[in-house]
């Protein structure tokens, strides 16, 4: 039996450690949904980007409202983070190469398709390719991707600040 | 996916839940499942399909494809509507990932005379003397449609590795 005085000295406390968890949770369904929707900081891991972004221990600012704002802004050349079309549970990061009408050869080098194997981009989807051709599963193995699996893209590096880049729109290629 | 849902005999538009819940963390999608997925061609879109098959599957196509048989990659599903013609799907846009669709028909909530969860078409026990109504004959026409889908597609159990 305890006593009432106990109960009512330990009131308070078990109120304010209540009201504590409701604002964790609170805080942490506002953090996901953030990360989600606008944007945030993201550790990238695996080899498929390598003469851009590291293999492990990167850290990279994904901005997702602009892309969810305007989808049509997405520019050739620009990384990108899609959810991966052989495993959902996965994001991957890839470069945008090809648009809906593009005519695309699938693999110049012959290795994973014929050299003189073309596609056309069907409308609502984009071709994309890692930039470690030698080792990234991209659209030359599933094809064109379509633009509903885009998340968002990566805007920069922070994390070694030595190696701190913006990525921006500087592809050039002939119309 | 009219016959099954909002079909013409009801004067009302079809009240249903769906389940987002048991795609992305439950049981994994199945065959003959009803499921809400975002369009590939326009992503703000959403579309009602029927699963028809699961990755490793085999499926003989309808017209709008290109190539009479399609195998299912790792990863994607087959998406038809109930109703042949008049759809886009699959046919249209080829298998579709994962990744796309957003949940599962769980329970059809409004027209009372069809409230409960989805079941499997069963074949109409033909009784003597019972009168055939409209009921009948739709059971049996879903019952056709369902043998119909299923003799499409040929199923390969392979072992899919991740590398």
């Amino acid at each position: 039996m305890i006593p009432s005085s106990w109960l009512h000295l330990a009131r308070p406390a078990i109120k304010n450690v209540g009201l504590a968890c409701l604002h964790l949770i609170n805080f942490g369904v506002a953090l996901h949904l953030f990360k989600e929707n606008v944007g945030g900081l993201c550790f990238m891991s695996g080899p498929s980007m390598l003469p851009t972004l590291d293999a492990s221990g990167e850290l990279v600012l994904e901005s997702i409202l602009p892309h969810r704002l305007f989808p049509n802004k997405l520019g050739r050349g620009e990384l990108i983070t899609l959810t991966s079309p052989l495993d959902p549970s996965r994001v991957v990061c890839k470069r945008v190469l090809g648009f809906p009408g593009d005519v695309i050869c699938v693999d110049p080098t012959g290795l994973t398709a014929h050299s003189t194997e073309h596609v056309i981009v069907p409308k609502g989807h984009i071709w994309v390719v890692g930039d470690n051709a030698a080792w990234s599963r991209d659209s030359r193995e599933y094809g064109p991707v379509s633009m509903a699996l885009v998340r968002g893209r990566i805007a920069a590096r922070i994390y070694p600040l030595s190696r701190f880049t913006v990525f921006s729109k500087d592809a050039t290629y002939i119309e | 996916m009219q016959p099954t849902l909002n079909p013409d005999t009801s004067n009302w538009d079809d009240i249903v839940v769906f389940d987002r819940y048991s795609v992305n963390f439950g049981e994994p999608i199945q065959k003959d499942d009803i499921v809400a997925l975002r369009d590939p061609i326009d992503g703000r879109k959403m579309l009602v399909k029927r699963i028809v098959a699961v990755a490793g599957d085999i499926v003989k196509t309808l017209p709008p494809y290109p190539d009479a048989e399609v195998f299912v990659p790792e990863g994607h599903v087959w998406v038809e509507g109930d109703e042949p013609f008049r759809t886009l799907d699959s046919n249209t846009f080829g298998p579709v990932p994962l990744a796309l669709l957003d949940s599962r028909l769980m329970y059809i909530v409004w027209p009372l005379d069809r409230i409960g969860p989805l079941r499997p078409p069963i074949p109409p026990v033909p009784e003597r003397g019972a009168p055939r109504d409209f009921r009948w004959y739709s059971n049996l026409a879903a019952f056709e449609r369902g043998q119909r889908r299923q003799a499409r597609v040929t199923t390969r159990s392979t072992t899919t590795s991740h590398s």
